[in-house]
């Protein structure tokens, strides 16, 4: 088709508009609100969580408790919810118009904090003072801190004693049991429980890949990319497929199956599997999916002590605020009266996951159901566990969970061989960094 | 026409009974009876399979969330209305303020989508213009592109027209015909109409303004209710836009709004998400229902008869 | 592209000589000033909202743009990146699969659905909206959960087949060998959208070309090949072009039954899928923006020869 003078204008036009928006660009101010001039201290905050219901009720009732002691801040919530909040999120933050407060996972922190759409919260003067140790580390990427831990989170393995009985099976000893150990047990699980039942989910997810990497004196990231190599994860593919083979896990169908089901349709919530890998934030979920109460253990080591095993907190969320916010200070110190106060804990208790400021988690602990007890008890019994806080994944490294289960299910259709599959992993995990 | 009517029109009848206005009266009363028994049995058959699912998300929405991913059978034990008292309370609002937000948006968006696609469409289908051909084309590729590459420069752009935050960015688009499927749809409705109608109008002394408001529009009812109840159905139950551009929840549409309930990670609640499901389906459904009347109605003006 | 209208029109003939030409570019100009008032407000819908976007999405494929910061040009980077690129071809393969397949499947049973449907009957209405609900439902995620229940390894469909004697221990929606074909399933399941469009296209055809039929005694078939088809064709095209250019952009289905994954191992990773996947998942709206690109050239392309095509069995009354 031909351009005529007229066609080329218009597009010229068009083009000249788009490079004129500068939203492509890096400029101008947080929209979060007209509100010009603070100087009286006055501030316009809008601020962004993903949850359900029940977590918006809490948030809605502490930010009522903040803005009633702050009369010159208004807020404006943004609730959301998981999978759909980082696609507004990335459009919003491509517009400049990020919210100044932002719930940050750690999966999308360096993506966020590396190229500059964070605030570093020190710089500010968040108050970080009372924190446990180990705790305030993971928000921290090449010296700044861009997000604050908002509640604890354990790696766990939690465990159906009434499968365990209904087996004949005891329960194992946490602080002793391999990796081996584990499939063991689970294979004498699956033989006992009978057809439709088995011993474990698939516990080779990221999580405990981290964990058996750590435990070889390896990490999942460094700095400078993948912490590990091939021959690391050979075996743990390898491992996985001898679990399946010999009946441990599940087969590769309903590995498969399982890796889509919400938390609350999963196979160990519903009575299928006798144990199986859960954040400790999500146990009082667990419990209230399948009306039991699950033993909560550690994950398993490969020398048979638990103090070898090299457990880490992990922020189950955090807090950032966004580098263009117009007031960082109003944010800063919003974030810091959230983590430090007690009227926020009162609204928040644990939802978010147990508290990482001590003296906050020792005044909430007695209100606490009995399911979030045993994690804070939990919590609090591993700590000679702890290894180093393992980085935040680089960018591009949020994806590696989702690329390992590809090839893991690739292997165990049969399609490859593990130490195929881990190269294919490995690979391509290698690639889709962006370090 | 006249190509098709000699084709239509076979020289030697095909069949040598007496020839009956409805081939149906031919056959006799109890072939006929049989013949529609048997159709509503098939039709009865099909409609169970397709609407199995809707059954389900009703009877579940009578359910305590723990037990409806357990059952996926339709039997029912007790009637578990709390779904639908605390889902209309649970969320900041309660439900019918977005019921009504996306009501509010529903109705500009039809009403934009039939005035300015129909007169699109109606350039497009009849009018000789130059570079005609060339804005088809584009227009094609409008539907082409993916949503996910559009979405973030036009957020730009509305935020820097200062409308992120309103209902502007999902109406005002339809007023500026921007959904081409219903141009498209409309063009090929358009092209089947004689051309004698508007030609015979022409000689009358009609303008094209005349022509396209009563000859034209009053031919397209099928194209205007189909392109309505689509309107409404897609708007409706869009997700991605308001989600890119309503930040404020109490201006949350109801897809935004029924999100809410889930959480993947902790518990969602089913329950109460399946019961707003329901009555957000509910409207839908009688749209439907009540709408395609229009579908059928609006042909009996059509040139045959 | 540039000479659609010749192309599907019936009478479509070229003009050759000078004479001729001018003649032609007089016609064609005939309506300019109406032609554009018309066309106003799509025209400015397409200055304001769409070339903007449209043009900046094509600027952004040759950048290295992650949303956050500002695109960085990188020329030809990402389409050379295309080429080789495993996943994208898988996708490609996946898309084409769904097309060819889902596509034709889908609007036969919607065509058939609707001829049923539109002889005169009673309980017509209701089942009408019968057949419409699973396209009202089709992209929620309540019925994305149903789905993968039941075609999940004990899930209604094994249950089913299991009382048929078969031995069925298939996981449909989490083996990679089947995952594809009950998404296509889905996709043919929720045929309302095209059934209500033939109904409107039917409900157009004058009855009086039926009735002359009918006082000649042409049969049921021969009415439908020599009346009802003809008559529908531009509506059919429409079906078709419009479902060939969806069902590469196919992506809610997918999106909500594999849980965005396009799991199990990639087999429902739709080229769409897997374009949002890198431009909001990982971050690479520069790459996004070429994959968008090629699929317009694609779709692009299918739809220039389905408008070549069309010349040779779509009759229009102008």
């Amino acid at each position: 088709m031909a351009v005529n003078r007229r066609q080329f204008l218009t597009a010229a036009g068009g083009l000249a508009a788009v490079a004129g928006s500068g939203g492509l660009a890096a400029c101008g101010g947080s929209g979060s609100g007209g509100g010009g001039g603070n100087a009286d201290g006055s501030a316009e905050l809008a601020f962004a969580w993903w949850g359900n219901e029940v977590r918006n009720a809490n948030t809605t009732a502490a930010i009522d408790a903040y803005t009633a002691a702050n009369p010159n801040v208004t807020i404006s919530p943004q609730p959301g919810e998981w999978a759909s909040y980082w696609d507004k999120l990335a459009t919003q933050t491509a517009g400049n118009t990020a919210p100044d407060i932002i719930q940050m996972d750690m999966a999308y922190i360096s993506e966020y904090g590396t190229r500059g759409a964070l605030l570093d919260l020190e710089e500010y003067g968040v108050d970080v003072s009372k924190f446990a140790e180990g705790t305030v580390d993971s928000g921290r990427i090449e010296g700044k801190l861009y997000g604050v831990n908002a509640g604890i989170n354990t790696p766990t393995i939690l465990a159906n004693p009434e499968l365990y009985e209904e087996a004949g099976v005891d329960m194992p000893d946490d602080t002793t049991w391999t990796w081996e150990e584990y499939g063991a047990i689970a294979e004498e699980l699956s033989a006992k429980l009978g057809s439709g039942s088995f011993g474990s989910d698939s516990i080779f997810n990221d999580v405990l890949l981290s964990a058996y990497l750590r435990q070889q004196g390896k990490e999942l990231f460094t700095p400078e990319g993948l912490g590990f190599a091939v021959e690391d994860v050979i075996p743990w593919f390898e491992l996985m497929k001898s679990f399946v083979d010999s009946g441990a896990l599940p087969d590769a169908a309903r590995i498969s199956e399982g890796a889509t089901k919400p938390l609350d349709q999963g196979d160990f919530v519903v009575g299928n599997s006798a144990m199986a890998q859960y954040w400790s934030n999500q146990v009082e979920a667990v419990n209230k999916s399948s009306g039991k109460t699950m033993a909560i253990l550690r994950y398993p080591s490969t020398t048979g002590q638990a103090t070898d095993r090299q457990a880490w907190y992990k922020a189950s969320m955090l807090w950032s605020a966004s580098a263009r916010t117009r007031h960082p200070e109003a944010a800063v110190a919003l974030i810091s009266w959230w983590v430090n106060s007690p009227e926020s804990a009162d609204a928040n208790l644990a939802e978010r996951g147990i508290p990482a400021n001590l003296e906050i988690r020792e005044r909430i602990t007695p209100e606490l159901s009995e399911d979030q007890q045993a994690v804070a008890t939990f919590i609090a019994d591993i700590e000679p566990e702890l290894g180093t806080t393992p980085i935040a994944p680089p960018p591009g490294g949020g994806e590696l969970g989702d690329i390992m289960q590809r090839y893991q299910l690739d292997m165990l259709f049969g399609r490859t061989a593990p130490a195929d599959a881990a190269n294919g992993f490995y690979t391509e995990a290698t690639s889709n960094l962006k370090v | 026409m006249t190509d098709l009517d000699t084709a239509a029109l076979p020289a030697t009848p095909a069949r040598t009974e007496q020839p009956a206005p409805r081939s149906q009266q031919a056959v006799s009363s109890g072939g006929r009876i049989a013949r529609s028994l048997l159709k509503h049995l098939m039709l009865i058959l099909a409609s169970i399979v397709m609407i199995y699912p809707l059954l389900w998300l009703l009877v579940s929405s009578f359910r305590p969330t723990e037990v409806i991913f357990r059952t996926p059978g339709l039997w029912l034990n007790e009637l578990f209305v709390q779904n639908y008292s605390e889902g209309w309370f649970a969320l900041g609002s309660p439900f019918h303020v977005y019921l009504f937000n996306s009501l509010v948006v529903t109705v500009g968006a039809v009403v934009g989508n039939l005035v300015s696609c129909s007169l699109a469409a109606y350039a497009f289908a009849r009018l000789k213009f130059r570079l005609r051909t060339l804005w088809f084309a584009i227009m094609l590729v409008t539907i082409m592109l993916p949503i996910h590459v559009i979405v973030v420069p036009q957020y730009i752009i509305f935020n820097l027209l200062g409308w992120v935050n309103t209902i502007i960015p999902l109406v005002l688009p339809k007023f500026l015909a921007t959904d081409a499927f219903f141009v498209f749809l409309m063009v090929q409705f358009i092209r089947g109409i004689p051309r004698e109608l508007d030609e015979a109008a022409r000689i009358d002394g009609c303008g094209h303004w005349q022509i396209f408001t009563r000859v034209m529009l009053p031919l397209m009812g099928p194209a205007l209710a189909t392109s309505a109840i689509f309107t409404i159905i897609w708007t409706w139950s869009d997700f991605f836009t308001p989600l890119i551009y309503l930040t404020d929840p109490t201006k949350y549409t109801v897809p935004l709004a029924l999100r809410s309930f889930l959480d993947a990670t902790s518990g969602s609640n089913w329950g109460a998400m399946f019961a707003m499901s329901i009555v957000t389906l509910v409207p839908m459904f009688l749209v439907f229902l009540f709408g395609q009347k229009f579908l059928i109605r609006g042909i009996a003006t059509t040139g045959g008869k | 592209m540039s000479a659609l209208f010749e192309l599907t029109s019936l009478k479509g003939s070229r003009a050759r000589t000078p004479e001729e030409k001018a003649a032609r570019r007089k016609e064609a100009g005939r309506d300019n000033l109406a032609g554009y008032l018309f066309l106003l407000p799509w025209l400015v819908g397409l200055v304001v909202i769409t070339i903007g976007p449209l043009i900046a999405s094509l600027y952004l494929s040759f950048t290295d743009y992650s949303l956050i910061q500002a695109p960085e040009w990188t020329g030809l980077e990402n389409y050379v990146r295309m080429l080789e690129d495993p996943r994208l071809h898988n996708a490609l393969r996946v898309t084409f699969i769904y097309v060819v397949v889902g596509t034709p499947l889908q609007l036969v049973v919607a065509l058939g659905i609707a001829l049923l449907l539109n002889e005169g009957m009673k309980g017509l209405a209701f089942y009408r909206s019968i057949f419409y609900l699973p396209s009202l439902l089709g992209g929620s995620v309540a019925i994305a959960l149903l789905w993968r229940q039941l075609f999940g390894t004990d899930g209604l469909v094994n249950q089913l087949l299991r009382l048929l004697g078969v031995d069925a221990t298939i996981g449909w929606v989490s083996d990679p060998s089947y995952a594809l074909w009950t998404i296509i399933l889905l996709h043919v399941w929720t045929f309302g959208s095209p059934m209500v469009i033939f109904l409107a296209g039917l409900r157009q055809i004058p009855a009086m070309y039926y009735e002359a039929a009918a006082v000649d005694g042409a049969t049921r078939w021969s009415r439908f090949i020599r009346i009802t088809l003809p008559l529908l064709s531009p509506i059919i095209f429409f079906n078709l072009v419009l479902q060939v250019i969806g069902a590469f952009q196919s992506f809610t289905q997918a999106f909500v039954v594999s849980n965005g994954t396009g799991g199990p191992s990639d087999s429902t990773m739709f080229y769409t899928l897997y374009l949002y996947d890198r431009g909001f998942g990982n971050f690479e709206m520069g790459y996004a923006a070429a994959m968008a690109w090629l699929l317009v050239v694609i779709v692009g392309a299918l739809t220039a020869v389905n408008f070549l095509l069309s010349r040779f069995w779509v009759f229009y009354d102008d």
